[in-house]
This record gives structure tokens, C-alpha cells and sequence, in this order.
């Protein structure tokens, strides 16, 4: 093996290549045509083109996760690669598939939407399965862990393209105090300079001396970031554009290095100077392995060293390709025929003397009828201009169908693009954000006229001056060409195709179809014949489409309109779009102060939020949630428990009008609270619904600390800012969150008074010193402690509040002194349950919304005498008020070895029927269920319409096997109804 | 307690601070009891920070400063501080102190760093020093002190450990 030369393999066999090779290089080097299989038809197809616009050769990369749909035109090779061809089975010289070629005509535009009709179950059963089967092209990736990162830049400038017009904008920006970003899709600068001998020389030195000189003067710049192997995809709205970065090109992907970057580019002006497509055109079998495009056959010259074909076949429409003719010559190269559409008179002079020069047989005023071969092409059959057919004996055809600007991206910035009768295609016409085109992609197809375009374009930017450039091309500067879009086909097999989409194996059949059965609006006819809806979008043909049904509708091309070009540009991983917002970064995690503790003790977590939580406590390694959260809740009862309570959210709010804003935003009255007290809390939306609940602790009426939901702090604040700001501005009254400042530990059970006293040995827990309900601030060791005597399970319970760099400690102190008394840790799901024993209510599980504190059986938390409060008004609306409104109520199945499911429906009716013809009256919902160990059996809360007048009767909860439970309604309190255990 | 990362170009230290938000008009009695504690006198700016050895002193929003503490106060005295601020009816001082983790970004390529984690535009005519931002970074709410040569960036507490391997994952990659 040399320096350059590389290995890999395509479809089992083993090549050679040279560094720097795309898999399409490397194989057209081995001289291998057949690459894959079409879409549809499955008919053998080759490279069509040299780069992005590929629509034919698309691989499987086994070696990298089996990545499909690879453009091979692009994705250069490296040593080991294994490369599969798609589409095809056993093989991709001998596939099953092509069977669909030979019933192709039946496969005709619309044949989906008009066959898979009937019989009625068909569809899914039958069709749908074997259609998903057989579509698609690759297979999907396996087992795929990308490390694809974004990158964020600000810029004053974006620059588009890194050719001839790019690097003249950007030369033209050097030095000054723009920000510029040059963004290049290839991994060196040039262009058409690199990808053509179109030009001779630039201010009289070779091309590739320019742009060494030019590159040395960009990368000297600091005002100028370059960015290479990276494409524009995406040009939003506020010039905000991204582009992929290929980091892995010519290197095996690194799984510990990003293989792409998405960079996410923001700027004030942007310069498309992404050059121009060439199309191609229709004719019988144009899609043969051989058929290429004439300036991606001189690109593979010029780019890759590498010549496709000794003896090509030219065939065009304009003036184009006299560079290619030229540079096979040099290269004693003898094209074996030149065919063009054009007149003699129109046909460069410059051409001729070539042709005539070295005896290449020229047809002027002709064109390909088609061509023949199975897997390749054997022969091209010419009209001549006198409608005499000719048969040459070649292996590849050369095309030129004209010029496209490549404008995707104008278009997606929203631009305005205009017809133009000379060239014989779209160009810019209005920019819609500040968009400067340059070049080609403008339409200026001429060298010698981009200098003049970039100076005058780009003047009105600050500090930039006027720059020369002397430009000598090969051949004439002048565009010419011939409208040409399909010819005329002598040959009427049934399976000879002109296709007009290689990659969606669309014919030009098709839209003559599709226009017969009415599909003459341009964007109903590609969704109908699904023309330029594949991957490429089109790219080279798509402009072909319009032509050919602007004849079939005898309207001007410009009359017919355009589609419109969608971002992305081209595909895009959803690798590179995830970035590394995947597996562990998937979404941000908050954990609290204890977290390290909760892991080591086995804690099973929840996601509250973005919080974690711990949900339950595996005592022993197969222990079950459910054996879990029993064990928990029994200790609590019986002893005492303690839960982080950390994420619960806590505002501070402090002002002379404090007591009057915590009026208004709870329906409790705060005015007679005492200071130093505290009361359990609702807060409504304007429309009367339960919003959050909370503790609110009373300092002085200046004063108070609110607790909020753990998932509703945000929420809660902003709610409370934007009603002080916008709706009370005349209170004085300022909040801050300090729910990151505290953490909170919740101790409950019937010990729980012993085991603070230990702690806090110097406080006095004392009903009669320390009342329910109450709160105080002390001193502890060096640091302060809120303590709130208040439970959320109905036991005797307090809250500790601790900065969170003392908290770990203080909770470690706390089992330290509790090794006698068996403090248990307990999680969420216990938390649950011993709430629910006690019917205290989940805002967003007993609540969805739709609920007031009257369905709750909350009244004696509105205060009555107060003069307003957000949502008061509502609680007075009709609907509000109704009778026949969902109550909250307890559920005690009769049978009480039953358990009853979360989320079941409660219904009236003792059977369900085995077939349901008719509704069946639903009362209402479960919204939280339990079996309770201190009860020893299930207990439930519902909500339920006139749950209130229920009380007392019999009815049935729905299981999840069509079956009913027995229930009896019960107020929902199910232990220690009279508060013994709270007030203890 | 100082925990580092560094990279090609970018060195970030965790520091130990104190911060109290203080809400309110800003002038009159405001400016005067926090310029009795602090020697400071709040920007009036929006988005504007001055310091001093002692502290940095930045205006949030048109009602809000942060007051960062770069000395290690005492508890005690930190907490009279405050007591004293919000013994003014016309302030709300609350200690945000442990509720935050600080970080302090430097080195020559911090903002091509940083432009891996946050859109925020880090260039000097859009972002100049001794001015703050509120932005998202690695996803999450942030604080950005431009402090010219280094920046000082704070977020949640909560969100300490993520954000620490989101910092170390970025210069991993």
C-alpha cells in the first residue's frame, strides 16, 4: 500500500482508491458504473453527478452503524469502509426487485392512492405491511450513539459558497471590523475554479496560485472565520441559518469525537454565493448507468483525477460544454461524438475549431433519442437534424440540460425568484431579509461581470474598498443555450422510461398522466406524481418538470410557477439536530442538597420537573415498589419518616402591601393570621380553577414565605410577578424565589417530636410551645434553620428549612440521633399514599384544570369576607355554582380484598355490556388510588358528579379487564378523621 | 472550595460566593441603605455591574439587583446585612447565597467555548465588560457577569452537577 492509496469495500469486494476520493471517485477509478437500485422500479442506476445533488447514488455505510442513503458522490473513503449498495436483493447485479420494472406499467402516477382501495381490513393487514416493507431505500442505522455537538455563532457577515464569488466578498471583507463567516461545502476553497478549466488564469496566475494566495490572505484575517466539509441547510427567519459540519471526512467516525456539528449562525447580512446546479435532461433510459452529467464528468477529471470514460458521448443544449470538450482533448481524451441541440450558427466558434480539429463527429440541431444496454449502456442512438437516426457504440453520455443558480437557500429566506427567457431558468429577483446573491447563484453566468457584481453589492458596507481582478477564461465568456427539456422518443417498449425523477422513479409519462387527470397546478402535480419529493429534492430536474409541463399546459414557464424549496438543503441527521441533548444530557436534571445520600441508600427516583426525586427505598434488592412504599408508610404511621421535600418551591415576598397582594393572589384571608403563623393555601386562576396550593408562613403583614408545588414554581412566581407588575402596580410588594436556598426536609410520625428535640436540643416542640401550624427561625450551629410545624400525611409533622450547604449534614445529624426510634426515608409514592389516607389533595391528580375549590369541598379556604381575590368572581358563574358538578369523594371498594385502579372510570351501572352500541353513563374518574397498610385495604379518591349527594350509596369502578368493583362513596378522609394524630 | 476544568483555550473555576437579590425602586431610601452597607451605590443602568473589591453590584431588570459577595462573609455578618436591608419596608434583600454555584470562565477561546452551550452573541460590542445577561446555557437559566478578562456565570444550585458535565463533556469533545 502507497502513501495515497486506500482500501475499502463496496458490496463485498475489496478496492483501491486514492486519498481524498469520494466512494463515487473511488469506483468510477476501478471503473465500476453500477451503484444501486432505483426506488421503485428497481432499475440499475449509476453516478449521475459529482456532489450533492446526487439523486441515483446513494450507499449504506456498514461500518458506521449501517448509516444509509449516503450520497457516494460525497462521502469520502477511508481505509476499511465498507460501503453496500441499497434497494436490491440477493445482489445488486441480480435483484428480485426488478421484477417491479417489468409491471411497471401498472405502477403509474397515483397507483398507491387508486389500487389500495379495498376490500374493506386490506389496508392494514395486507398492504400497509408490505408497502413498509418494500419502501425506503436503506435500512435504518443500529445501535446508534452519536456525539454530534452544536456551535453558535455571531456574525456580521455569513458568506455563502468559497468560490470564485465567495472568495471575492470575502477578500473584499478582509481587514475590516465585520465579523465574517465563510462557510465552503468541500474541504478546500475554488469552486468552479476547481471544479472546471473554465477559467485560465486569474490576474495572470495560474487558478490554484490565486487561491492559495487568496486562502493565506482570508486565514491571516482576524475578522474572518473559515468553516470547510460544512453545508448551509437551513436559512430561517432574523438571518438565522444552520449548516452541518462534517468533523469525519476521510477519517472512520471517532466515537469519542463529534462526528458532525451543527452550527447555529445568526447574522445581520448574508452572501449566497453557492454557485449553481447543472440540470440535465429527458430522453429514453436516461437513467442507464453511464448517463452523467458533463460538468460532474469534468469535475471527476479536474477534482479526482479521474477520467469516467476515455470516450464519452457529449450531449447539450449550451455553451457550457466547451471546458469539458477541452479538457478531454488535453487529455487525449477523444470524445466519440458531439451532439447538440443548438443550430450550427448558435454552436461557439471556439467548439467547432476543436471538434473539427481533432475529427470528433458533431451532430448540431440534434439530440439523444436514448439509449440501450441492460445494466449499462452498449449503445446511444442520435436523431439528426434530419430526423436520421444514428446508433453509436459508447459506455457513457455526457449531459448538459443547462444552468440552475442554486437557489434553495434564497428561497427559504423567503426571496422572490423571477423567470429569466435568456438563461432559461430561475434566478433572484428580491430579497426578503438582508440577502446579497453573487455569482451564479444570481444568474451571472459570465466571469468577467462577477467583479463588477461583487464591488457594486457589496459598497454599501463601511470600510470596504473597490478590488481588481483580471479573469481569463477558456472558450466564450457568453452563455448560450436552447430550450430543450425532453426529446422525442422513437422507441415504444413499455419499459423504456424518460425519467424526469431518477430518485423517485418518476417518468415524464407521469406528469403527462397526472396533467390528463387534472393535475395542473404545480404543486398538486409533484405531490400526485411525487416528482422532486425525494431526498434531493430535485435538484437537477426539477426545473426540467416545470419546463415539460409548461409545453403540456401551453403556458410560459413563469406562468406555471415554481415549487417551493424546503429546508433542509439536504438531508440532515437527527444526530446533529439532537446535538448532545441525548442520553444523559436528554433533558437538564436538578437534584437536591441530599441526592448523594438518597443514591447510596438504594433510592429509586422519580422525575418531578426536571427534579429527581426519590420515589421509594429498595431495602433489599428485590424488594417492589409496592412492598416498598408499604414498608415506608407503616413506619411512618407507626414511628416516624422523613422525605427530601426540597424541590417544593418556596417565594419570598416582602412590602408594605404584602398582606394585601397575599390576599389577593389566595383565597384564604391572611388578615387576622398571627405573625409567626402559618396556613395551608389556594391559589385560582381568573377562572375560578385550582391553580397551586402552598404553605404561607405570616412574618409580620410586611412579610410572608410562600411554599409552591414542586413542579408549579415557576409558574407560580411568574403568575404572582405579573399581576404585582402589570395589574397592582400600585402595591408595594416585591417577591424573590428562594426555593434553591432551602432545602426542606419533612419529618413526620408519632416520633418525629422526639427526634427533633434530640437535634434541636434546645428547642421547645412542645404542643403548647410549638402549635400546628406555627414556624420559627433558629440558630444552629453556625447557621440558620426555618422550622414549620406542619404535615402533609396527617401524623404529627414538621418542615425543616436549611440552606443547602448545611443540609446534607443536618439530615445525616438527624438519623444519627433517630437510631433508636427507626426513622424511615420515604418517597413520593409514599408521600402519596399517606396524603391520601388523610384526603389531602395533588393539585394536577385530584386537579386538571377544570376544578374549583367547591368540587373539592374547599370552601372553608375561601374567605368569605374577603372583598376580592383572584378567581372569586368566577366562583359565583352558574356553571360554577351547579348542583350537578364533579365532587371530590372516598371510594371504599365493598369487597375489600379488591383493589381499585388509578384513572378508572366510576359509573352507575352494575354490568358492562361485552359490546358497547351505546354510551355508558360515566360519573366521573378515580384520581388517586392505594392499598393502605394501616387500613388494610384499598381506598381511593374520585371525582364524580354530585359526589357530594353520594355519600353513602353504592356504585362501580371500571377495571382494566371490561369488569366493574362495588365501590361505597365515603367522605374523603379515610384515617383520624378528628386530627389526633396531626395535633398530637 | 475551587473545583477546576481546563482545555485547549478555556479554564473554568468553581468559586465559593455570596449573593443577595435585592428588589426594589432603586433610589431614595433604597440606594441609601444598601450604599450604607456596602459603599456601593445600586447602577442605575439596566443590565449595567460595577464592583469593588468587595462586591459586584449589578441591576437586573428595572426592579432587581444581584449583590454578589467576593469575600467569604461570615454567616453571621452576611445575615445582619440583610436583616438591616430588609429592615427597610421599601426592599426585599433575600439570601440566594447557597442556592446558586458560581463559575468563572477564562482564557482565550472562552467564548468559542461558551458558543458551544449558548446562542448568547459573547462579542464585545454587543456583550462589552461590566455588563450581565440572563441566558440559556447547557440548556438552563443562566447569569452572566462580564468581568472584561473572565466571565462569571451563575446557575441554580440544583443544577450544579449537570451543568459541570455538560462543562466537562464540552471540552471533552
Amino acid at each position: 500500500m502507497t502513501d495515497n492509496k486506500i482500501y475499502f469495500k463496496f458490496d463485498g469486494k475489496r478496492y483501491g482508491g486514492n486519498k481524498g476520493d469520494t466512494i463515487a471517485s473511488a469506483l468510477l477509478r476501478n471503473n465500476v458504473k453500477l451503484v444501486g437500485r432505483s426506488f421503485k422500479y428497481h432499475r440499475p442506476r449509476g453516478i449521475y453527478t459529482c456532489g450533492i445533488e446526487e439523486p441515483n447514488a446513494l450507499v449504506q455505510i456498514i461500518n458506521e452503524y449501517n448509516e444509509p442513503n449516503v450520497r457516494a458522490t460525497v462521502k469520502k473513503i477511508y481505509e476499511g469502509m465498507v460501503v453496500k449498495s441499497q434497494n436490491r436483493w440477493p445482489s445488486l447485479k441480480r435483484d428480485f426487485g426488478s421484477v417491479n420494472n417489468l409491471l411497471s406499467p401498472i405502477f403509474s402516477a397515483g397507483f398507491y392512492y387508486k389500487t389500495f382501495m379495498g376490500p374493506k381490513g386490506f389496508w392494514k393487514n395486507l398492504y400497509e405491511p408490505l408497502i413498509r416493507r418494500t419502501a425506503g431505500l436503506g435500512k435504518p442505522p443500529r445501535e446508534f450513539k452519536s456525539k454530534s455537538t452544536h456551535l453558535n455563532h455571531n456574525v456580521d457577515i455569513l458568506i455563502v459558497g468559497g468560490g470564485l464569488s465567495g472568495l471575492l466578498a470575502a477578500k473584499k471583507l478582509a481587514g475590516t471590523d465585520k465579523d465574517v463567516l465563510l462557510i465552503e461545502r468541500e474541504n478546500e476553497f475554488g469552486g468552479i475554479l476547481k471544479n472546471s478549466n473554465k477559467v485560465k488564469s486569474i490576474n495572470d496566475q495560474k487558478t490554484s496560485e490565486w487561491l492559495e494566495k487568496t486562502e493565506r490572505l482570508l486565514k491571516n484575517s482576524s475578522n474572518i472565520k473559515i468553516l470547510k466539509n460544512t453545508t448551509v441547510t437551513t436559512y430561517n427567519y432574523s438571518n438565522h441559518l444552520t449548516a452541518i459540519e462534517d468533523r469525519s471526512v476521510g477519517i472512520e467516525p471517532d466515537n469519542k469525537k463529534p462526528e458532525l456539528v451543527l452550527h447555529k449562525i445568526r447574522t445581520e447580512n448574508t452572501i449566497l454565493a453557492n454557485g449553481h446546479i447543472e440540470r440535465f435532461l429527458s430522453f429514453r433510459n436516461n437513467d442507464l448507468p453511464g448517463v452523467m452529467l458533463a460538468a460532474s464528468f469534468e469535475k471527476y477529471i479536474q477534482r479526482y483525477d479521474v477520467v469516467p470514460d476515455n470516450n464519452p458521448v457529449i450531449f447539450t443544449n449550451n455553451s457550457s460544454t466547451y471546458s469539458l470538450l477541452k479538457l478531454l482533448i488535453d487529455r487525449n481524451c477523444i470524445p466519440r461524438a458531439y451532439v447538440d441541440v443548438r443550430d450550427l450558427k448558435k454552436i461557439e466558434r471556439e467548439t467547432l475549431d476543436l471538434l473539427e480539429a481533432h475529427n470528433i463527429p458533431y451532430y448540431p440541431k440534434s439530440e439523444i433519442e436514448g439509449c440501450d444496454g441492460n445494466s449499462e449502456i452498449k449503445n446511444i442512438s442520435v436523431r439528426t437534424k434530419k430526423n436520421i437516426m444514428l446508433k453509436i457504440k459508447a459506455s457513457m453520455l455526457c449531459v448538459s440540460g443547462g444552468i440552475n443558480p442554486d437557489i434553495h437557500l434564497f428561497t427559504q429566506s423567503k426571496g422572490l425568484v423571477k423567470w429569466d427567457e435568456k438563461i432559461l431558468t430561475f434566478k433572484p429577483e428580491k430579497s426578503f431579509q438582508k440577502t446579497i446573491t453573487l455569482g451564479s447563484v444570481s444568474g451571472n453566468f459570465i466571469f468577467k461581470k462577477i467583479i463588477d457584481e461583487v464591488n457594486q453589492k457589496l459598497n454599501f458596507i463601511d470600510g470596504v474598498n473597490d478590488i481588481d481582478l483580471k479573469i481569463e477564461v477558456n472558450g466564450s465568456e457568453e452563455f448560450n443555450i436552447k430550450e430543450i427539456w425532453e426529446t422525442k422518443n422513437n422507441n415504444k417498449s413499455l419499459w423504456s422510461k424518460s425519467f424526469i425523477d431518477l430518485q423517485n422513479d418518476v417518468t415524464t409519462k407521469d406528469l403527462t398522466q397526472a396533467i390528463r387527470e387534472g393535475f395542473d397546478r404545480i404543486e398538486h402535480l409533484k405531490r400526485f406524481t411525487t416528482n422532486s419529493m425525494g431526498t434531493d429534492q430535485g435538484k437537477i430536474s426539477s426545473i426540467n418538470a416545470l419546463g415539460i409541463v409548461s409545453k403540456l399546459l401551453k403556458k410560459s414557464v413563469s406562468e406555471v410557477g415554481t415549487t417551493t424549496y424546503r429546508p433542509p438543503y439536504n438531508p440532515v441527521s437527527f444526530s446533529a439536530i439532537a446535538g448532545r441533548s441525548t442520553y444523559e444530557f436528554y433533558d437538564p436534571e436538578r437534584k437536591t442538597p441530599i441526592h448523594p445520600w438518597h443514591v447510596k441508600h438504594n433510592a429509586v427516583f422519580e422525575d418531578v420537573g426536571q427534579w429527581k426525586r426519590p420515589w421509594y427505598y429498595k431495602k433489599y434488592e428485590n424488594e417492589t415498589m409496592n412492598e416498598a412504599v408499604q414498608r415506608e408508610s407503616k413506619q411512618v404511621r407507626e414511628s416516624a419518616g422523613i422525605l427530601d421535600g426540597s424541590t417544593l418551591g418556596k417565594i419570598e415576598i416582602k412590602g408594605k402591601d404584602a398582606l394585601e397582594f397575599v390576599n389577593m393572589m389566595y383565597t384564604n384571608s391572611f388578615t387576622k393570621m398571627k405573625p409567626m403563623s402559618a396556613k395551608y393555601a389556594l391559589m385560582l386562576g381568573e377562572d375560578g380553577m385550582v391553580k397551586d396550593d402552598g404553605i404561607v408562613c405570616k412574618i409580620n403583614d410586611n412579610h410572608f414565605i410562600t411554599t409552591t408545588t414542586s413542579g408549579g414554581a415557576a409558574n407560580v412566581l411568574s403568575h404572582m410577578e405579573e399581576f404585582a407588575q402589570t395589574e397592582w402596580p400600585n402595591l408595594n410588594v416585591y417577591l424573590n424565589s428562594i426555593t434553591e436556598q432551602f432545602a426542606t426536609f419533612n419529618i413526620s410520625g408519632p416520633k418525629s417530636r422526639i427526634i427533633l428535640s434530640r437535634v434541636f436540643n434546645n428547642i421547645d416542640f412542645s404542643n403548647h410551645k410549638f402549635p400546628y401550624m406555627t414556624f420559627n427561625t433558629f440558630d444552629y450551629l453556625n447557621y440558620k434553620v426555618r422550622i414549620l410545624r406542619a404535615s402533609f400525611t396527617g401524623e404529627q409533622g414538621y418542615e425543616i428549612y436549611v440552606p443547602p450547604k448545611y443540609a446534607l449534614t443536618l439530615w445525616e445529624r438527624i438519623f444519627y440521633y433517630s437510631r433508636d426510634v427507626d426513622l424511615v426515608p420515604y418517597g413520593t409514592e409514599t408521600m402519596h399514599l399517606l396524603r391520601a389516607e388523610k384526603g389531602y389533595i395533588i393539585v394536577g391528580q385530584e386537579t386538571d384544570g377544570t376544578v374549583t375549590p367547591l368540587d373539592l369541598n374547599l370552601n372553608w379556604m375561601i374567605g368569605k369576607k374577603k372583598k376580592d381575590f383572584i378567581g372569586k368572581r368566577s366562583l359565583t358563574r352558574s356553571d360554577i355554582i351547579k348542583g350537578d358538578r364533579k365532587q371530590l369523594v372516598g371510594l371504599i371498594p365493598i369487597d375489600k380484598s379488591y383493589g381499585i385502579e388509578e384513572g378508572q372510570h366510576v359509573i352507575e351501572d352494575e354490568n358492562i355490556p361485552s359490546q358497547i352500541d351505546k354510551p355508558i353513563k360515566m360519573l366521573g374518574h378515580v384520581t388517586s388510588s392505594y392499598f393502605s397498610p394501616t387500613l388494610n385495604h384499598s381506598i381511593a379518591m374520585a371525582l364524580i358528579k354530585e359526589g357530594n349527594r353520594k355519600i353513602g350509596s353504592q356504585i362501580y369502578v371500571s377495571t382494566s379487564n371490561m369488569n366493574v368493583i362495588p365501590v361505597e362513596v365515603v367522605k374523603p378522609n379515610f384515617l383520624d378523621p378528628e386530627n389526633k394524630r396531626l395535633l398530637s | 472550595m475551587t473545583r477546576t476544568f481546563s482545555g485547549d483555550g478555556i479554564y473554568i473555576a468553581q468559586r465559593d460566593f455570596r449573593q443577595i437579590i435585592l428588589r426594589g425602586k432603586g433610589d431614595g431610601r433604597f440606594a441609601e441603605t444598601v450604599n450604607g452597607e456596602i459603599s456601593l451605590l445600586p447602577p442605575k443602568d439596566n443590565l449595567r455591574m460595577i464592583s469593588n473589591e468587595n462586591y459586584l453590584f449589578a441591576k437586573q431588570s428595572f426592579d432587581q439587583w444581584s449583590l454578589i459577595c467576593l469575600k467569604n462573609n461570615e454567616e453571621e455578618a452576611l445575615s445582619k446585612m440583610i436583616n438591616t436591608m430588609n429592615s427597610n419596608d421599601e426592599i426585599l434583600a433575600s439570601d440566594c447565597s447557597y442556592g446558586q454555584a458560581y463559575f468563572e470562565f477564562s482564557g482565550d477561546k472562552m467564548k468559542d467555548y461558551l458558543n458551544k452551550l449558548t446562542h448568547f452573541d459573547f462579542r464585545s460590542k454587543k456583550f462589552p465588560p461590566l455588563t450581565i445577561a440572563q441566558t440559556l446555557i447547557a440548556r438552563i437559566d443562566c447569569t452572566i457577569y462580564n468581568l472584561e478578562d473572565k466571565y462569571l456565570i451563575t446557575c441554580n444550585k440544583s443544577y450544579e452537577d449537570y451543568f459541570k458535565k455538560r462543562l466537562q463533556d464540552t471540552i471533552d469533545l
